[in-house]
């Protein structure tokens, strides 16, 4: 079912495979998001946890991306105590990232179906498209928080596509790389 | 190491209420909020979330370092946000504006307008945040999924939703065991590395094999729900929710403030006020 070579009509199928996948995917990436490297200098921070939204989004399908990326989040949030709900949007944008890279058999076809070093770097482009498109959804700030500048939501939408698209573009294709072997050896 | 979300408001009158009312009234009152502009009436919002937020009996001892993240977090987004807004606001413009002083080293001026501006982002953040707080310290975490699935989630993905939470400790202890065995070799991934892009390289060896070794081991998981025949039939919770008579009577009354606050901002507007003694500060 859901994995690299996929069929487009199994792109969207819910079975008990895409909800433990995805459990696991948010779970990790949950428990991950505690580690976090500053840059230098700057008030961004890679969060090397990131990298699982695309890589499951890559690996399983957009429906185990993106909730991997939207309850990732929440439960980070209600982790770290700031409540799942609270920066619902932000969520959202994080599940876009999982989405849009799980999308990948329709705009990378030759990537995802090629050989291993292809699917790996397929995996680094989706999560870059997937990271600055997905992330456009935290402008919806400047609605919600009516206050807020297009130039403030700008600054936080910079801090984070850098922080994030550093750590995806690293950490994607040599999760691939890892996965893909485990991945003949289950037969999947 | 314990990564597991905090039940602290157990017990407490909040915790005894339907998680359901914790998820809605976060919803209803975060949308409050939204429409108002006036700090006056934002302090009343804030003291009404401070009233709710009391009722759930979270130790402060225990989250005061979250208070602190919060603090910090709002103060920084509130600041930048007065930055880049360089003293004006969006009915005010700088020629318009009361400029009090102008931010040193920077040299962005600072407006009555625009100060007012952020201290009213402040204070909105702040109460968005205390409203917040109780979904995260007084839902037991088992709750999540049932309460989910009857706001209206699909069934599937509500299971999800309690699965993740099953799924916490069990894969922060695998994360844990796979640190330590990189350390009995040796390795640790938060030392020795050198710049930030190595400290990504080294979170490499710790990252995969706990991703990997999870979706892998997920195979038990997958065989014992399809055993089960998972997704042919309607699902039944063990836990049943009810709304009892407090629960509909919270509901109603932060749905009457949604209300208010909406035919308010229809009727009259609402837009920042900008406290007179501010104005007075600005040179003439």
């Amino acid at each position: 079912m859901a994995t690299m070579k996929m069929e487009r009509g199994a792109l969207w199928e819910v079975s008990s495979r895409t909800i433990v996948y995805a459990a696991i995917g948010a779970a990790l990436y949950g428990i991950l998001l505690v580690a976090q490297i500053p840059i230098p200098g700057s008030t961004v921070s890679v969060r090397p946890a990131f990298a699982l939204v695309p890589f499951f989004g890559y690996a399983f399908g957009p429906i185990v991306g993106l909730f991997t990326g939207l309850v990732g989040n929440a439960i980070g949030d209600q982790i770290s105590g700031w409540g799942a709900l609270t920066s619902w949007n932000w969520s959202i944008a994080n599940g876009l990232v999982g989405l849009i890279a799980g999308l990948a058999p329709l705009y990378l076809a030759r990537w995802v179906n090629g050989n291993l070093r292809d699917r790996a770097i397929g995996g680094a482009v989706a999560g870059a498209v997937g990271v600055v498109i997905g992330f456009l959804f935290t402008f919806t700030d400047v609605i919600i928080q009516a206050g807020q500048t297009v130039g403030a939501s700008t600054t936080s939408y910079g801090q984070a596509v850098i922080g994030d698209l550093i750590g995806t573009v690293i950490l994607v294709p040599i999760l691939v790389y890892a996965w893909e072997p485990v991945k003949a050896q289950l037969g999947r | 190491m314990n990564i597991a979300p905090r039940y602290l408001g157990r017990g407490s009158w909040l915790a005894r209420r339907d998680p359901r009312v914790l998820i809605l009234v976060v919803a209803l009152f975060i949308f409050t909020v939204l429409q108002i502009w006036d700090a006056r009436i934002v302090l009343g919002l804030l003291a009404i979330a401070l009233i709710y937020y009391r009722t759930g009996n979270i130790p402060w001892s225990q989250i005061r370092r979250n208070w602190t993240v919060v603090f910090v977090f709002i103060g920084l987004l509130v600041l930048v946000n007065a930055i880049v807004a360089g003293g004006e606001t969006a009915t005010v413009s700088l020629a318009d504006a009361h400029v009090i002083f102008h931010l040193p080293l920077l040299g962005t001026p600072m407006s009555a307008e625009s100060i007012s501006v952020a201290v009213t982002l402040f204070l909105r953040y702040l109460t968005m945040a205390t409203i917040g707080f109780p979904v995260a310290f007084a839902i037991a975490p088992n709750d999540f999924g049932v309460a989910f699935r009857r706001l209206g989630v699909p069934e599937k993905f509500a299971f999800g939703i309690d699965l993740t939470f099953r799924f916490l400790p069990s894969l922060a202890a695998d994360f844990q065991s796979t640190v330590d065995a990189q350390r009995i070799r040796g390795y640790d991934w938060s030392a020795g590395a050198k710049g930030f892009l190595g400290k990504i390289r080294r979170s490499g060896p710790v990252i995969v094999p706990t991703v990997v070794n999870a979706i892998a081991g997920a195979e038990d998981t997958i065989d014992a729900m399809d055993l089960r025949a998972f997704g042919t039939g309607k699902r039944t919770w063990v836990r049943q929710l009810t709304f009892d008579r407090t629960d509909r009577l919270v509901l109603l009354f932060f749905g009457a403030l949604l209300a208010a606050a909406t035919v308010w901002g229809f009727s009259h507007g609402s837009a920042i006020w900008t406290p007179e003694f501010l104005i007075d500060l600005a040179p003439r």
